[in-house]
């Protein structure tokens, strides 16, 4: 804040420096607030992919690949993500020196055309939409645990989906499609899924 | 058999027997329901941290992905656990995220979860388990339940004091009957004790009704008793010959002074035959005494008539003869006198009196100084001799023993005569002595004899019955007279008068000398 020495004698001087003193700091107000509220918007999205981070680092534990998935025992999982740099950040903090079940993990981060095979999990971001489906299709059938966070991504083959409800990041399962894909998931994680969808699309 | 547990004995068995057996009790019971509430707290800490683990665990889900309401259906499942009175899920930052209770309306949580641990409070299990899902701490269980010790601790103490009181009945009836397997043989030794005792009947047993240490007591005491047995009888049977002993004893006895009492009364009746023949005696030779004087007085008579009227017609022969005549009727004369003096001394009451011997000593030498005055005799006479006597007789036994001492040193030098007395043991012993001839005390016992003559008649003129005279009249003092001499010496004569008989051999003889 800068200090204004107000050392004008004149008493018609000193208002109009006060004005402007008035609006100046008025200006910078607003200029803040909105600053702050498009930083909050980044903020909350950072956040959500934050927490999304988290879960999909948790989901790894919860699923269970098919033996031929990995060489050996502590050969890396991969994890892919497309479309969602963001997440792919947070994944990287989330992921830096954990291991799941002594396995680290690995983020790979993915463009279009890239292969899917070599993959753990796939995080399908909303970012790149219209290819959803598509990408979705070229993983049916193999071990690879997509993770989408469109509206109707699951009919589509993905395993979990994200969903935001009341300010609170959800998650939808789709039985079917791990089980094309040979994954097996625990109960437990479709004991705090939202909803489970069991037939297959 | 619940008598009367009278004999202490019995008690004090049953006493110590009840003791044991609630200490035992008491000990077991403890071991028991100490076991047992350590057991219980064990298990049951167990299974409460177990049911946090696994609430934990099932939860982690939840808590993995924040869902609240998953993880309060979890915790709503401990309803079939009715013992967890409340239960709280806390996420890793420490926040709540579900609770549960059995009581709706309570809202008693810790607002912080703790480090995990189980820890008793207010009668109430706290458990807090950390919730780890793949090395990450998701969170903090915490859970609430009863926690039963005290009120398991305060039904054991009602069970097992019922038990101490049904074991101890039990207990007290079975040593009740037990106790009298040991007591019986020693009560039973006890009884026979004291019968024993009281009845002094030795021949009693006590009966052996054991083969252990009473058994050897039984034995021990029966043994005693034979023991006993035997030396009563030993000693009753020594007491029965003593007292036979003693009753032949006693009869002997009294035969003795039967004996000696007949003694008495015969040796009374003799000395009563013996005095009154003895006083026949002294009259009949009194009696004949003074009748042979007067025949005697007349043949003197005549013999000097004879001297007078014939003398001229009478030759020489016959004047010789008439000499002679005369001479041995002076001698009859005088034999007669004697035994005159003799018996008069036996007769006649004594009269004792206080006598100055002293004096009468000296009455007497001076009458034999007159009767002889040419002899010069050394005489000596102690003074001051008092005695008891009859002056009388005493006199005439002075006469007597001094006349023979002034005899009998007519032929000595220097005749020295002495009369003194002797003390010993507070007796008066009197002596009269002289340096004559002395005799030989071989014939010492014939000198008081009468008639008996130690010298010849030629040497010294006497009777022979003086000393006999003296010592009659010792005697009817009481007392004793001896005499000591050495031929050529002296002889002593020693006399006691009266009571307190000096022994004679106590006193000593003092050497005569010339």
């Amino acid at each position: 804040m800068a200090l204004l020495n107000m050392h004008q004698p004149q008493a018609w001087n000193r208002r109009k420096t006060l004005h402007t003193l008035l609006v100046g700091v008025f200006a910078i107000i607003l200029a803040l607030a909105s600053a702050r509220h498009c930083r909050a918007e980044a903020d909350s999205a950072a956040a959500e992919y934050q927490v999304k981070a988290a879960f999909l680092y948790k989901f790894v534990g919860y699923v269970d690949w098919p033996p031929r998935a990995f060489s050996n025992a502590d050969s890396p999982l991969v994890i892919g993500v497309m479309g969602a740099d963001s997440m792919a950040e947070s994944l990287r903090q989330v992921v830096a020196n954990r291991t799941v079940n002594g396995r680290p993990l690995v983020i790979r981060r993915l463009r279009r055309g890239d292969q899917i095979a070599g993959l753990h999990v796939l995080f399908i971001g909303h970012a790149d939409g219209d290819r959803t489906s598509e990408t979705l299709a070229s993983a049916k059938g193999l071990s690879v645990l997509t993770v989408t966070e469109s509206e109707d991504a699951l009919a589509g083959g993905s395993v979990i989906n994200f969903v935001v409800v009341d300010d609170k990041v959800r998650f939808d399962i789709g039985l079917g499609s791990a089980e094309r894909g040979n994954l097996k998931i625990s109960a437990r994680l479709l004991a705090v899924a939202r909803k489970v969808v069991n037939s297959p699309s | 058999m619940m008598r009367v547990f009278s004999s202490t004995l019995q008690r004090k068995l049953l006493a110590a027997t009840l003791v044991t057996t609630l200490v035992s009790l008491v000990i077991a019971l403890c071991a028991m329901v100490a076991y047992d509430l350590h057991t219980y707290h064990e298990s049951w800490v167990s299974d409460i941290a177990t049911q946090a683990d696994l609430v934990g665990h099932t939860t982690a889900p939840a808590l993995a992905f924040d869902d609240t309401r998953v993880a309060r259906e979890n915790l709503e499942l401990l309803r079939y656990r009715p013992q967890v009175r409340a239960a709280a899920i806390y996420n890793a930052r420490g926040g709540v995220v579900a609770r549960y209770s059995t009581d709706p309306k309570e809202a008693d949580f810790p607002k912080l979860p703790e480090a995990d641990g189980v820890r008793v409070e207010s009668g109430e299990l706290i458990v807090f388990k950390r919730i780890v899902e793949n090395g990450e701490i998701l969170g903090t269980v915490y859970l609430r339940a009863e926690y039963e010790l005290v009120s398991r601790l305060w039904s054991y103490a009602g069970i097992s004091l019922m038990v101490v009181i049904v074991a101890m009945a039990a207990a007290f009836l079975m040593s009740a009957r037990l106790q009298r397997i040991v007591t019986h043989p020693i009560l039973a030794i006890g009884v026979i004790a004291r019968e024993v005792v009281q009845q002094r009947d030795y021949s009693r047993r006590a009966e052996k009704m054991s083969d252990d240490e009473v058994g050897t007591l039984a034995d021990a005491f029966n043994d005693m008793l034979g023991e006993i047995e035997h030396r009563t009888q030993v000693i009753e049977q020594s007491n029965r010959s003593l007292e036979s002993e003693i009753t032949e004893r006693r009869r002997n006895e009294e035969e003795v002074v039967r004996l000696n009492q007949e003694l008495e009364t015969r040796v009374r009746d003799r000395t009563v035959q013996l005095e009154a023949a003895n006083q026949e005696l002294e009259a009949f030779c009194f009696s004949v005494s003074h009748d042979l004087r007067a025949p005697l007085r007349a043949i003197d008579g005549y013999r000097q008539a004879l001297v007078e009227d014939c003398g001229e017609n009478i030759p020489e022969d016959g004047q010789l003869y008439l000499k002679r005549i005369e001479s041995s009727v002076q001698r009859m004369g005088q034999l007669i006198e004697d035994l005159l003096n003799l018996s008069r001394v036996s007769r006649g009451a004594l009269e004792k009196g206080d006598v100055d011997l002293s004096e009468l000593a000296r009455q007497v030498i001076s009458d034999l100084k007159q009767r002889d005055p040419e002899r010069a005799v050394d005489v000596s006479i102690w003074d001051g001799m008092m005695v008891k006597a009859d002056r009388r007789l005493l006199r005439a036994a002075l006469e007597n023993l001094l006349g023979n001492a002034w005899k009998f040193t007519s032929k000595t030098e220097s005749p020295h005569i002495e009369v003194g007395m002797l003390s010993a043991n507070g007796n008066a012993t009197y002596f009269v002595r002289d340096n004559g001839p002395g005799f030989d005390m071989a014939y010492a016992d014939k000198l008081f004899g009468a008639f008996q003559r130690l010298h010849a008649a030629a040497d010294f003129p006497g009777t022979g019955i003086g000393l006999a005279t003296v010592q009659r009249i010792v005697h009817r003092h009481g007392g004793r007279i001896w005499a000591d001499a050495k031929v050529g010496k002296g002889a002593i004569f020693y006399f006691t008068l009266g009571d307190g008989d000096a022994v004679a051999q106590g006193l000593p003889h003092s050497e005569v000398s010339a």
